[in-house]
């Protein structure tokens, strides 16, 4: 089948053009439509906590609190590496991915138990039983883990194994969604992760490990 | 408030079907020592029109109803249905048209029964007597209104009588007026659901607000074989009143 | 009896099994949104309404707020694009493939994406296009449609995707659902990774920082991002949200209104290609608004239906749509949000959907449970007048209101009729009013009382004047 050139989007100003004609008509329609209208509702004003959920707001161990709500959404979580090593183990897990940044405070207490490989190789995706990445931060109201493109040193490090340990420091846990909305600052890719990869799509039966992690795992470190 | 002149709005269902519904709430009103009248020259609020999709004969209907309570009592009305065709409907209908202001002012003293009582009298209990078991069904018109908590406070302050829930009691019975010959299919079975929940309950009997949906309910199971005795809450009241004198005649 | 309602001879037809399964799973999903909206929050009816009036805000301003998220979308090193209909949208994704030599794409459900058809468009024009939802994967394989916007295939149980599985050779029979979650993993992991582009939807648009939210609780949109070098993204117009702050507030009620999960696993904020340094991700991103109607609707008097942000919990939570589920509603969108949707964005073709706002009770529940407190009822009562207005005719049973206009509007013919009412029931029953039937046929219908309260009231007055 021949394959037609079609101009390039960014480069061909007939396509330009184009570009620019369908933005002006729909612009146009809409503020058209809009003209008609006669009373604009205003931004309703509103407290930054509107959306706190029911006990978020008491103060407390914001680690504690953390570490429940991400066990209530299926996670796990472990404070010291040596127990995150005797899990692994139990999972009988031997190889997996570390980010470099971390491999060396690891290295001790992990590398006995597993083999640590600190370079993400894309063919052989399958063959890391785990991923070790630091997270930029967690929300303490949702049990979430906070993922970037700075902090993360590849994205598929953190998704494609089958467990994936995020590491975090105390400091990193804000209080809640809003909080946590408020800090998203400039990174182009940030992703809340609440809990192990789901699907409830057949039969309504909840399924853990679908494309992501079917272990989500939180290492809270210093 | 004391003995407010109010009009009745007896709905065209209880002016064909349920003369009964329209008795009680006269007798109800009057123990209050309201002054009922009945506007002779009504006929129905409009909304079997309205929510056909014919608006033109729907405001050909409403216009009608503005003159015929344009005095400016209270209106009072044995039914959710109507009284929020009445104060919402027909805002919606108006939207743009010379009566809107008209239909506005309609609206604001226009009152669903129960919701008279309790929150335009100020009741707070009902006298009177009745062993009775009752399941009450919320019609589907009393959602964002109070309605049945109006209804629910008068019926359990009554001695004897004790209320129960109907399982899934948020869903419709399936009524929806000409929804019930359009799509008979879907409609019975909303019904029949219902019918299998109030049933659960074995309650004496089924209270409404609504004969619309009493008349749907009572009607299906009927039909199935299914019986269930059906009052509207006007008669509830009613009949409590009676309780209270020596010899009555009660509901059927 | 056959009413002549499509959407009422749909669920007459309805298989046993499957109308339990649609009731039963929209059931549980309503559920669950109660219990956690009313478990976290002491005023959750507040917290809707303020959404709502956030929306309806954006709305009113849609022309600001989109020329504001263009420019911090493209500030970001974003492409952003128009497209005025699905035809548009269409060739502006193959424009972009082919700028990429790209043969091979992986996408993420997406409504916008289904209601222009991309999926059959790029298969026509040589492009494999696979979906990574796992319902809507299930979907493709089958060549079915989805049945609900959120659980596309709630209509099938696990037996019948074990057979799809099978006949399309991803494994011998096995409806351990387990086992068909492994399967589908694996094979759509080899799709991720072989393929030149990923294409998604996005939940909301946040015109301030420009940034775009996915959201998902398989991953897929996720691994489609980390896998391959370009995103496009195709965004209704309407899709748009004031400033991040307003995200908190929309977030915290999606998920709960869709699956009474506090936030749906993955909640992915994106501002633009990968950062560099980052090996994983798109170094390409583009964004098609797409309006394909949207403009007309905002200039109708339905236009609060934009505000809806597809949770599915008027869906769950509609006897109408339990009864007969998501395929009677013949559009990509269903339920009570389809019955206002779908002939709206049918344009010209308005007429051949105006059943579809009938085919309700107004009974109201799905105003209660709308996430943006969409006045639904009353928009399925305009659309019904538009309708009327339009020439479409209803095939079902009800009664003609011009004679009852009549009637109700002269007191003397009413009294008349009440009086003479009881006669219908003289009528051979072939011969009465086809309304008249068909209650018959399901109910006992009360005795005929005409004319009896106001000859009580008369001697009541008389008696007390």
């Amino acid at each position: 089948m021949a394959r037609r050139r079609v101009p390039q989007v960014d480069g061909g100003t007939k396509a330009q053009a184009a570009v620019t004609d369908a933005r002006q008509r729909i612009l146009d329609r809409v503020k058209a439509a809009l003209a008609a209208v006669a009373d604009k509702r205003p931004l309703p004003d509103y407290p930054a906590d509107i959306a706190l959920s029911r006990g978020a707001e008491v103060p407390g161990d914001a680690v504690a609190r953390f570490r429940e709500r991400l066990h209530a959404v299926g996670g796990r979580s472990f404070t010291d590496a040596a127990a995150l090593a005797a899990w692994l183990g139990e999972q009988r897990v031997t190889r997996g991915y570390c980010d470099p940044a971390l491999a060396d405070w690891l290295a001790p207490t992990l590398g006995a138990a597993v083999a640590l490989e600190t370079t993400f190789v894309r063919e052989r995706i399958d063959d890391y039983q785990f991923g070790i990445t630091r997270a930029r931060a967690a929300v303490a109201e949702t049990g979430s883990l906070v993922l970037d493109d700075m902090t993360t040193a590849t994205r598929l490090a953190a998704l494609a194994p089958w467990i994936h340990i995020a590491v975090v420091t105390p400091d990193r846990i804000v209080p809640d969604v809003a909080a946590a909305i408020a800090a998203l600052g400039d990174d182009p890719n940030i992703i809340f992760c609440t809990g192990p990869s789901k699907t409830a799509d057949v039969e309504g039966i909840l399924i853990e490990g679908v494309h992501g992690p079917g272990e989500q795992v939180a290492l809270i470190g210093a | 408030m004391k003995a407010p002149r109010v009009q009745l709005m007896a709905t065209c269902l209880c002016d064909a079907f349920f003369d009964d519904v329209a008795r009680a709430t006269v007798e109800v009103l009057e123990h209050l020592g309201c002054d009922v009248t009945f506007p002779e020259d009504q006929t129905c609020c409009a909304q079997p029109a309205f929510n056909s999709g014919d608006w033109p004969a729907a405001r050909q209907v409403a216009r009608h109803t503005l003159r015929v309570f344009g005095d400016p009592a209270p209106v009072v009305v044995p039914s959710g249905s109507c009284a929020r065709m009445v104060s919402h409907g027909a805002l919606l209908l108006f939207e743009g048209e010379g009566d809107r202001a008209q239909a506005g002012e309609l609206a604001q003293r226009t009152w669903e029964l129960g919701d008279f009582l309790v929150r335009g009298l100020g009741v707070t209990r009902w006298p009177g007597r009745l062993a009775m078991r009752v399941a009450f069904h919320r019609s589907c018109h009393s959602r964002g209104t109070t309605y049945a908590e109006g209804a629910l406070m008068l019926l359990r302050s009554i001695e004897g009588v004790e209320v129960v829930d109907i399982g899934e009691g948020d869903q419709c019975c399936g009524f929806g007026g000409t929804f019930s010959v359009a799509f008979p299919h879907v409609s019975r079975a909303m019904g029949t659901l219902k019918i299998d929940h109030v049933l659960a309950v074995a309650p004496d009997v089924l209270v409404s607000g609504d004969s619309s949906c009493l008349m749907h309910v009572a009607g299906l199971a009927e039909r199935a074989g299914r019986p269930l005795r059906a009052l509207h809450l006007a008669q509830v009241l009613r009949d409590a009143l009676e309780s209270t004198r020596p010899a009555a005649g009660a509901s059927p | 009896m056959s009413s002549g309602e499509p959407v009422d001879a749909f669920a007459a037809a309805q298989s046993d099994s499957r109308r339990s399964a649609v009731r039963l799973g929209s059931k549980a999903g309503h559920d669950k949104r109660t219990e956690a909206l009313f478990r976290d929050y002491a005023d959750p009816d507040r917290l809707r309404r303020l959404a709502g009036d956030i929306k309806q805000h954006t709305l009113d301003h849609l022309d600001m707020y989109l020329e504001r998220a263009q420019t911090r979308l493209e500030a970001h090193g974003a492409k952003v694009h128009f497209a005025a209909d699905a035809d548009e949208a269409c060739r502006q994704v193959l424009a972009i493939l082919h700028s990429r030599d790209a043969r091979r794409v992986v996408k993420t459900k997406s409504m916008a994406t289904e209601e222009v058809e991309l999926g059959a468009f790029l298969e026509r024009n040589g492009i494999e296009s696979v979906e990574t939802d796992l319902g809507e994967f299930i979907v493709q394989l089958d060549a079915d449609k989805p049945s609900h916007i959120v659980k596309p295939i709630m209509h099938r149980d696990r037996r019948e995707v074990a057979r799809t599985f099978e006949d399309h050779g991803l494994g011998a029979y096995d409806d351990t659902p387990e086992v068909i979650t492994r399967r589908a993993r694996a094979y759509l992991r080899r799709k991720y990774m072989q393929a030149d582009a990923a294409i998604t939807g996005a939940n909301f648009v946040s015109a301030d920082s420009g940034r775009l939210v996915l959201v998902t609780n398989e991953g897929n949109s996720r691994f489609c991002l980390a896998a391959t070098r370009c995103h496009i993204a195709l965004v209704g117009i309407e899709k748009l949200v004031p400033r991040d702050r307003d995200l908190a507030v929309f977030l915290n009620l999606l998920a709960r209104s869709a699956t009474g999960q506090t936030l749906s696993v993955y909640t992915e904020f994106i501002t633009g290609p990968r950062a560099s340094g980052q090996p994983d991700g798109p170094e390409e991103m583009h964004v098609i608004f797409l309006d394909n109607g949207r403009s007309d609707i905002l200039a109708s008097d339905a236009r609060d239906i934009l505000r809806c942000i597809r949770c599915g919990a008027c869906l769950n939570v509609c006897p109408v749509y339990r009864q007969s589920s998501g395929h009677a509603y013949r559009g990509v969108y269903s339920g009570p949000v389809g019955a206002v949707l779908t002939p709206l964005l049918a344009g010209e073709r308005f007429k051949e959907f105006a059943d579809l706002p009938r085919a309700s009770s107004l009974c109201g529940a799905c105003n209660e449970v709308c996430p943006v407190d969409i006045p639904i009822p009353d928009l399925l009562l305009r659309l019904r007048d538009r309708g009327k207005r339009a020439g479409a005719r209803p095939a079902g049973a009800a009664p003609s209101m011009t004679t009852f206009a009549r009637l109700a509007s002269k007191p003397a013919s009413w009294r008349r009729a009440l009086r003479f009412g009881r006669l219908l029931g003289l009528i051979p029953a072939p011969l009465r009013p086809r309304a008249l039937r068909v209650w018959d046929k399901n109910h006992v219908l009360p005795p005929w009382r005409g004319g009896a309260f106001r000859k009580w009231m008369a001697e009541r007055k008389r008696k007390r004047p």
